[in-house]
């Protein structure tokens, strides 16, 4: 039996869709029950819900075998997983914002502010991007409403998580430059791709049919 | 109060039962090691930092404990075995005869985030073989490391054997700047599809070489991996390391152990002293890998002798948790000190265990 870990939340519409059309199919109370754990109807496949931050985390030391989870908490996570299919769902962008101009910090920029203040609820992801850009920043890192940060002058800058662009626009904030595009991702444990090899193949083989 | 209940994060305090059973787990594999006449190298635990940057390379250096002592070098806790053997190889052994081999047991120490049941502090064990290229001493190794997890009872093994010369060989030929190579094999080390396409659009890069990048991540199987793979490349570097693994898989095939190698030529993975073979140990339920090694041919030269290098290590701590060794229990004799200590010293002479009663 494989065990999925799906996140709880928006994403687990789309996921069990997706499993559905791939011939995976749980019950119908997945959604609105309580329970954690479901076994598909024919036996073969474990669903376990868990936080979207945990997904990889649960994937990368083989508590799931597979996972289904947006590539901005992969990267954010570091974790150290297989990631063979783009689901095509959940798209949406990384990127830098901030009302414009304040603290500039874009690269070869030599009149900013010694330091960027950048509020966030990916550290990692944001250290990477102005570390290739060497650029100094101080990372503070929150846990939502993030767009309120630069208002108050709490931050110069935001990282967040971009699907229509609106949030930002009703705040007065504008995107500096996309970090990169996210998207649903389909995670696999390295030791099981090797050691449940027919068993993972035929799973991603089974979606990948469905997303073309 | 303070409390002392913790230790330090990434260490640990083993006792009683587990402590045994973790001895046992190193005997029997020792045991293994010395059958296939390996010998004991029991090297310091700290050494100059250079001889680690040496033999990792760059990038892992940040996982490296350092200190400097009173004259002022740079010193630094073993992160890992194989520098401090190749140094020792090239040097006080430099006029031995070939082959060398050599087995360690003992713990290292990483600064990275514990996890999948490995701690900052974590035991290694493994082997090393100096002095042969080819075939022959790879086969070895790979059998001495079948051998041992048969011996712990493990049936459910894989063991997935690539090259970094497979994969060297096309990219040499694509003189791809070093930051390009590196995005790409970023991508392919977690096979992802949709980041190599969106990264070969940028690529200046012809449709054939495009064909094998992006059949890379998927060369992973049985020897019909390698009749695909030679359908695709031509370069003498690649072909050589698939003639390369397919002898070997022939042997592991007459010897009737083909079923637990898998041929993986997807895996680029691993420090920047590999130069040959790169193999991988998986044990079925188990998240992490339990032992990994290959060919570095190069390491001990950066020591001053040019040798053949080839070995592997097992976590120690990762086969604990799919392994529990049977340990006896001790039968002691219990003596009242009251009947006198010379009670207990014959007991101990007569080779019986004692407990004295206070």
């Amino acid at each position: 039996m494989l065990v999925i870990a799906l996140c709880k939340g928006r994403f687990l519409e789309p996921s069990l869709d997706l499993l559905m059309q791939a011939g995976i199919r749980f019950p119908e109370d997945v959604a609105s029950s309580r329970k954690l754990i479901f076994n598909s109807d024919d036996q073969r496949f474990r669903a376990v819900l868990v936080k979207p931050a945990d997904v990889a985390t649960y994937v990368e030391y083989g508590a799931a075998d597979a996972g289904i989870a947006g590539r901005d908490v992969v990267l954010e996570s570091r974790a150290d997983v297989l990631q063979p299919l783009d689901l095509k769902f959940g798209y949406c962008k990384i990127a830098v914002a901030g009302v414009d101009g304040t603290g500039e910090g874009k690269s070869g920029e030599k009149d900013s502010k010694p330091t960027i203040r950048v509020a966030t609820k990916y550290p990692h992801i944001t250290m990477d991007y102005y570390n290739a850009r060497g650029i100094p920043v101080e990372i503070i890192p929150l846990s939502g409403s993030i767009e309120l940060a630069p208002l108050i002058g709490l931050a110069d800058r935001i990282v967040d998580l971009v699907e229509t662009g609106r949030t930002l626009k009703d705040n007065g904030l504008e995107i500096v430059e996309v970090i990169t595009d996210s998207s649903a991702r389909l995670l696999i444990n390295r030791a099981g791709y090797q050691t449940k090899r027919d068993e993972v193949l035929r799973l991603i083989q089974a979606l990948e049919k469905v997303i073309r | 109060m303070k409390s002392y209940a913790q230790t330090p994060p990434g260490t640990q305090i083993v006792i009683g039962r587990a402590a045994r059973r973790r001895r046992a787990l190193e005997r029997t594999i020792c045991s293994v090691f010395e059958g296939w006449s390996y010998e004991e190298i029991i090297p310091p635990i700290f050494d100059y930092y250079d001889v680690f940057v040496k033999g990792m390379g760059t990038g892992p250096e940040e996982q490296i404990y350092r200190f400097i002592d009173r004259e002022g070098n740079i010193l630094a806790l073993r992160p890992e075995f194989t520098s401090l053997v190749a140094k020792t190889v090239a040097t006080r052994l430099a006029s031995s005869q070939k082959p060398i081999r050599l087995y360690y047991s003992g713990e290292v120490l990483r600064f990275e985030k514990p996890k999948g049941g490995r701690q900052r502090e974590f035991a290694q064990i493994g082997i090393e073989h100096y002095g042969a290229s080819g075939k022959t001493a790879d086969v070895e190794i790979l059998l001495v490391a079948v051998e041992t997890l048969q011996r712990l009872g493990i049936q459910a093994f894989q063991i997935n054997l690539g090259s970094v010369d497979f994969f060297g060989g096309i990219v040499d030929r694509m003189e791809l700047p070093a930051d390009r190579i590196a995005e790409l094999k970023e991508v392919l080390n977690v096979k992802d599809r949709s980041g190599l396409e969106a990264l070969l659009e940028r690529l200046p890069l012809g449709d054939r070489r495009k064909k094998i990048l992006r059949a890379v991540p998927h060369l992973t199987g049985g020897k019909a991996v390698i009749a695909e793979a030679r359908e695709l490349v031509r370069n003498p570097r690649s072909v050589e390391a698939l003639d390369h693994l397919e002898e070997i898989y022939s042997i592991f095939q007459s010897l009737d152990l083909a079923q637990h190698l898998t041929i993986d030529l997807g895996e680029i993975r691993g420090f920047d002293y590999y130069s040959g073979i790169l193999f991988r140990a998986y044990v079925r339920d188990l998240g992490f890998e339990v032992a990994s090694g290959g060919r570095y041919d190069g390491l001990p030269g950066a020591f001053g002798e040019d040798l053949p290098a080839v070995g592997f290590s097992f976590s120690v701590d990762r086969l604990e948790q799919i392994v529990t060794p049977e340990i006896s229990e001790i039968e002691a004799a219990s003596i009242a000190v009251d009947d006198g200590f010379d009670k207990a010293l014959q007991l101990r002479r007569s080779g019986k265990a004692v407990r004295l009663c206070l």
